[in-house]
């Protein structure tokens, strides 16, 4: 029996909680003339708006767009093949292979990408788009992997065998059958890999500087820069594509996707 | 199976399998390698100065990391036990937001908020409760950094663990409420006991990833010592090139991270 006002409270607490650190971002992002400590900027406007559309920013949106849509497309059509061969195959060494594809979780990315970048220098792609897209899709073949043979499994096993005791072949089955029951769940893990391309960082800094710049590390140069209103304005873009696609998600994403993950 | 079947299951594993271990097992192996040299000879010279100039920074890291989980845990284990006797759809929605805000965002919004001259101080100092003149500094420091650790870190947190609570059947808890308990008693008798195993595999997840969080203590750390291991690891590497000292404190921390799935493969091989 809870009254309420007791649940409204707690509505507004938690919305303090997760909205207050974000609102002063939205602020800033309006500030053409803030002096401490004024509570609110003196002077409000799009100035810094206005830069969304020219130079660096402009260049950092549309290069984190071009590479997160290549991530994205080759990582699906290389792991949902393998996706399905390690839901339904007996093929050996199966756990191997998935604890291969949970190690960049496991491990500090930073010091391994350190030497991937001089692996990646080595064969000419440092500071280029390929090394930045490769070095995405080894953090975005985790997610894609484990959520996609979740996937996969979730699809009823004796459906597919109805359809091969009708003679289709294995091949005809998992195009006619076990793909499209799947596909939902493919948009999900497809959905979560495109953002975490959008957002990955580390590898980025690491392999595309100073050549290849995507929103988050011109983000972070600004605001370390004290451009505190262009960093803003990057924040809240870099904001938009997650919250989308939290709202998506609540319609497509199983939580038994999720609860598989790490489990062998 | 067929050798046909066979080939072309190894057709498909190969590429994704390429890519994972060229640019993450053979980095690896290659880290600890390069951490063993020095000046081309094998040389424990990088871990002596890893230990020398590096020793604090390892605990002040395991210190951040350890403080955010207890914390984390201490808030999810009783707000999803709350939100799983008294369902609040809204603010679970609530709670899942930071999960899809980037690391670098959450670093930016911290330090305007948490800077001396940030938007908490200012509002603070509107009320009377922070001098002006000289405003109190919660970000670059340990307490900024860990303040923003929890917030990301609260969302997988609760993700998880009302996942795992949520497979506790029902007949437990009405049994319990049949006996009186309160819903503190319901949390700490039924729920917590029966998802111990998914919460140590939650947390093992949560601590590496604190350990090595690079992006939230570059934005809010400080630039001075002491700083978390991570970006010791880069500015080794960007303001010094030295590869040896670096790799070795990387070891470093794949040693620490080694301990805790060690622990989380015990918990999921107990399981099963």
């Amino acid at each position: 029996m809870m009254r309420p006002t007791l649940r409204m409270a707690g509505f507004v607490v938690a919305a303090l909680i997760i909205f207050g650190p974000l609102s002063s971002l939205v602020i800033w992002s309006f500030a053409e003339k803030w002096y401490w400590p004024h509570l609110f900027p003196q002077q409000l406007g799009f100035l810094y708006w206005a830069k969304v559309f020219q130079g660096d920013m402009l260049r950092a949106l549309q290069d984190g767009l071009v590479i997160a849509v290549v991530v994205t497309a080759l990582t699906l059509v290389i792991t949902v093949p393998l996706a399905y061969v390690l839901a339904r195959m007996p093929i050996p060494l199966k756990p191997v292979i998935l604890m291969v594809f949970l190690l960049p979780q496991a491990f500090p990315q930073l010091p391994v990408f350190v030497n991937s970048m001089t692996l990646l220098y080595r064969v000419n792609l440092g500071g280029k788009l390929g090394g930045v897209i490769l070095i995405h899709m080894v953090g975005a073949l985790v997610f894609a992997v484990w959520t996609m043979t979740a996937v996969f499994k979730s699809v009823p096993e004796t459906l597919e065998e109805a359809a091969i005791n009708l003679g289709a072949s294995r091949l005809k089955t998992f195009w006619s059958v076990s793909l499209p029951l799947a596909t939902p769940g493919i948009v999900a893990s497809t959905l979560l890999v495109f953002l975490y391309s959008l957002d990955e960082f580390t590898g980025t800094l690491l392999v595309g500087s100073p050549f290849v710049l995507t929103l988050p590390v011109y983000m972070y140069r600004t605001s370390v820069g004290y451009e505190l209103q262009v960093a803003s304005v990057s924040a809240l873009l870099l904001m938009v594509p997650g919250i989308v696609l939290l709202v998506m998600l609540e319609r497509y994403m199983k939580s038994e996707y999720l609860s598989m993950f790490g489990r062998i | 199976m067929k050798l046909s079947v066979r080939l072309a299951c190894l057709i498909v594993a190969l590429p994704p399998l390429a890519i994972v271990l060229w640019l993450f097992f053979l980095p690896f192996l290659s880290s600890a390698h390069l951490s063993l040299l020095r000046e081309g000879q094998w040389s424990l010279r990088n871990y002596w100065l890893v230990w020398r100039l590096y020793r604090y920074d390892i605990l002040y890291s395991l210190w951040i990391a350890l403080f955010s989980l207890a914390v984390v845990l201490g808030i999810a284990i009783f707000l999803c036990g709350y939100l799983r006797i008294h369902a609040n759809r809204p603010v679970e929605f609530l709670f899942k937001i930071p999960l899809f805000i980037p690391f670098v965002v959450v670093g930016h919004a911290m330090r305007v908020l948490l800077a001396p001259r940030g938007t908490l101080n200012a509002v603070l100092s509107q009320i009377g409760l922070v001098s002006m003149s000289d405003p109190p500094s919660i970000a670059f420091g340990w307490i900024g950094i860990a303040v923003s650790l929890i917030w990301k870190n609260l969302a997988l947190a609760v993700l998880l663990v009302l996942g795992a609570y949520r497979s506790v059947d029902e007949t437990f808890l009405e049994a319990a409420r049949n006996f009186g308990a309160s819903a503190f008693r319901q949390i700490k008798d039924i729920l917590l006991p029966m998802s111990r195993a998914s919460l140590a595999v939650a947390s093992a997840f949560m601590f590496t990833s604190m350990l090595a969080s690079f992006s939230v203590p570059l934005m809010i750390g400080s630039g001075e010592p002491p700083q978390m291991v991570m970006i010791d690891v880069f500015y080794r590497i960007n303001y010094q090139q030295d590869y040896g000292t670096a790799n070795a404190l990387g070891v470093v921390s794949y040693l620490l991270a080694m301990a805790v799935a060690g622990y989380y493969l015990r918990t999921i091989t107990k399981r099963t």
